[in-house]
């Protein structure tokens, strides 16, 4: 057996560096490299907006901090990876529609084949393929495992048809991974398989979405007699829920880092500014105490990293940071319209006391965090049930 | 220190510091509020000489350790003071500049043979130092002491650190409780234990009872306070987890409408917020705890992280608290059921050495603000 090689060769074994050295390169790259004009970005970007950067993040091969340099990843330890993380945070650089690199490939990594792995990693390495997620549907949010869409085995082809929604940035996307139902007469979780699909196959139609913001980042598609091949089946037939609910310890990590609740508070500062009431007693109070939110959402974000870090797997109790940090950002979000005044009506960049803000962006950014990636009624749940104990 | 000293820490302090709410009820409201007998003990465990050095007679060990000691005693509603005598007075005796007293007094208190208690604050209250009401002035060749000091957390303790101006500056001096020209009117908190008005009509103040001169006072009275408002914080996180664990019992089994309250989705999202409160507090303790223990840490840092602490701590434990009550009903109001001994302490250890109200607003005057 030959050895396939994935991605670009690294330059070094990162792992091997102290951790302040290897910051100081990641810091380096992105201060000489990152288009300013891309930071911070009050929305979504875009593929054609933000792709320059990410592919040359690819040609260097750095798309895929997480993975082991076998499967063309930089390799990261838990601690260096958190390093990197934060260093893109720091400087405001917004994510892509990464959902290949965040969820395609460690799940093909865990239970996809050989043969998978060597057809999909290599174009999400030099993001040639652009992957997002067919999970929430019509009837089924909250209650995922209600999801109706069918996939039927017919000779070498599963046959699906269906609906997904909220899918985001479908319309930036080349594939979709998507949970459908393989068997109707078992029970919910029990009948879900786990699928890779092709978005420009027929019968495939992708429409937008406009949101409360304007903008169009999500998405409905729809699954009219659509072929995939049997061998687009990830894990077994039937255990597609159990490879879903691998990541979702991941993703409540991420969702609850401050970076979101920071950027808020940035806006804050300069709306209080624009009005004239940075030193009002009141108003600090009510800073303070945000800050105190979003300082405390970093200490307790910081010992849920260390656990990662020791490559230990995060507990249901991961489910208290996203509450946390998507409320914070809320509280943030909340205080900057009121200070704002009358002008927090005003919508798009708005002029006030000689600054131009977008400031209803971090409100409209913050509402729906409490809504995706299980909505935090759900996190609540999970907590009363799997750590405080309370009866069902 | 090791993790495995820590542990080892941990578990003592946890089998000795066992819930004795007889013993709690029996103490409110009597003077001193405590027992010596339990104080003596809590020294032979060691825990009182924990922050002294080991050649003045403690353990020489680092905050860590103090955290853990007070979190239990904060479980278990200890009535003795503690993160009033064993950290806020020994720091600021330790801390000093007067070789001489330390070396009479700190084995003393590490022994657990005299109690002693900050006297800082006025009327008023508050955070400032600056604020102090007693003075310094010479009489008759001798250096005396004349004004009010209010909230000094130990009414029955038996020396108080008096902080006092002169005209060098902020100084602080050892006095006996039974000096003459004072007078200690004991206050009832809301647990039932004594703090104190401490009033002083020219007390005698000589040199060799000076606990710091004007050079090194400030610095070591605000470390001394510092300290203690992260054992305070630390007994809070104690005292709002069993107050939290005794509510989710109470909502596994109370039975109302035929099913447990604690099936009930309107009380299980609550319940959540409140171990949301106490996991942030935990965190938060834990980060601080880091920062003071880093002997290059700045004062300004040091503060930051103090009162980021307290204000989440006393937060969290009234706000745990209040909705223990709720949600056990009339039962929770009662002065025979537990919870009360939790909710009154609470309360007393949320405003003692400033609420969350104070620590925000000494948050934000430290912190990187506008």
């Amino acid at each position: 057996m030959t050895t396939m090689k994935y991605g670009v060769e690294q330059e070094q074994d990162w792992n091997a560096l102290p951790d302040e050295a290897f910051r100081a390169i990641v810091r380096a790259e992105v201060e000489a490299h990152h288009p300013a004009e891309l930071r911070y970005p009050p929305r979504r970007l875009r593929w054609a907006e933000n792709k320059s950067w990410y592919l040359r993040m690819a040609a260097k091969g750095w798309i895929a901090p997480g993975w082991p340099r076998e499967y063309g990843g930089m390799g990261l330890a838990p601690t260096k990876l958190l390093i990197f993380l934060e260093e893109m945070e720091r400087w405001g650089i917004a994510r892509f529609q990464d959902h290949g690199i965040l969820m395609v490939g460690p799940i093909l990594m865990r239970f996809g084949t050989e043969a998978q792995r060597r057809r999909y990693l290599p174009p999400i390495l030099a993001c040639e393929e652009i992957w997002c997620q067919g999970y929430s549907e019509p009837n089924a949010g909250s209650d995922l495992a209600n999801l109706h869409t069918e996939a039927r085995l017919e000779g070498e082809d599963f046959i699906i048809n269906g609906q997904k929604t909220w899918t985001t940035l479908a319309h930036d996307a080349s594939h979709i991974f998507v949970l459908a139902r393989t068997d109707k007469t078992a029970k919910k979780q029990a009948g879900i398989s786990f699928l890779l699909l092709d978005l420009k196959a027929p019968g495939v139609s992708v429409r937008t979405i406009r949101d409360l913001a304007g903008h169009e980042e999500f998405c409905e598609v729809f699954f009219d007699n659509v072929r995939t091949p049997a061998s687009n089946l990830v894990g077994e037939l039937n255990q597609g829920w159990a490879v879903a609910k691998s990541l979702l310890g991941f993703e409540r990590i991420h969702i609850g880092s401050p970076k979101l609740p920071e950027y808020g508070l940035q806006v804050l500062l300069s709306v209080a500014r624009a009005r004239g009431v940075e030193r009002d007693p009141l108003f600090r109070d009510r800073l303070a105490q945000l800050q105190l939110d979003v300082a405390h959402l970093g200490d307790i974000y910081g010992h849920f990293a260390a656990i990662v870090g020791r490559g230990e797997p995060l507990g249901p109790e991961v489910s208290l940071l996203k509450i946390w940090a998507t409320e914070t950002f809320q509280r943030i979000a909340d205080l900057i319209i009121e200070t704002a005044g009358d002008c927090g009506g005003q919508a798009g960049v708005v002029e006030m006391g000689g600054e131009r803000i977008e400031l209803l962006a971090p409100f409209y950014k913050a509402r729906p965090t409490s809504i995706y990636g299980g909505s935090n009624e759900i996190q609540r749940n999970i907590l009363a049930r799997q750590v405080l104990n309370l009866p069902g | 220190m090791s993790d495995d000293t820590l542990r080892m820490l941990r578990d003592s302090a946890a089998d000795f510091a066992t819930l004795d709410a007889a013993r709690v009820r029996r103490l409110r409201g009597t003077d001193p509020g405590f027992e010596r007998s339990m104080w003596r003990e809590m020294a032979d465990m060691g825990w009182l000489g924990v922050l002294i050095p080991e050649e003045l007679g403690g353990l020489g060990l680092d905050l860590r350790a103090s955290a853990i000691i007070a979190e239990q005693l904060g479980r278990a509603l200890y009535p003795e003071p503690y993160s009033a005598s064993a950290v806020a007075a020994t720091l600021a005796l330790l801390h000093g500049d007067n070789a001489g007293l330390k070396q009479r007094r700190l084995p003393q208190l590490a022994a657990g043979e005299i109690i002693a208690s900050l006297a800082w604050q006025d009327e008023r209250g508050g955070l400032d130092l600056d604020q102090c009401a007693v003075k310094l002035r010479e009489q008759g060749g001798a250096r005396v002491l004349d004004g009010t000091s209010r909230f000094v957390a130990t009414a029955g303790a038996d020396g108080y650190i008096v902080a006092a101006r002169s005209a060098e500056g902020l100084e602080l001096h050892w006095i006996e409780r039974t000096a003459a020209g004072l007078v200690c009117e004991p206050e009832l908190r809301a647990d039932g234990s004594m703090s104190a008005r401490v009033r002083l009509d020219a007390v005698a103040a000589p040199a060799h009872a000076r606990v710091a001169s004007a050079a090194a006072a400030r610095a070591a009275l605000q470390l001394a306070l510092d300290h203690a408002m992260l054992a305070a914080s630390a007994e809070l996180l104690g005292l709002m987890d069993c107050a939290l664990d005794m509510t989710l019992e109470y909502l596994r089994t109370r039975v109302q409408f035929g099913k447990p309250i604690g099936s009930y989705q309107a009380l299980q999202h609550r319940a959540v917020d409140m171990y949301i409160q106490k996991e942030l507090t935990r965190a938060t303790l834990g980060a601080a705890v880091v920062i003071l223990d880093d002997p290059g840490c700045a004062p300004e840092r040091r503060a930051a992280a103090v009162s980021s602490a307290k204000a989440r701590a006393a937060h969290a434990a009234l706000a745990i608290c209040k909705e223990a009550l709720q949600m056990h009903g009339a039962i929770g109001y009662t002065d025979e059921y537990e919870l009360g001994l939790y909710f009154n302490r609470a309360l007393v250890l949320s405003a003692w050495l400033g609420n969350a109200g104070a620590h925000r607003a000494r948050y934000a005057s430290v912190a990187a603000l506008p």
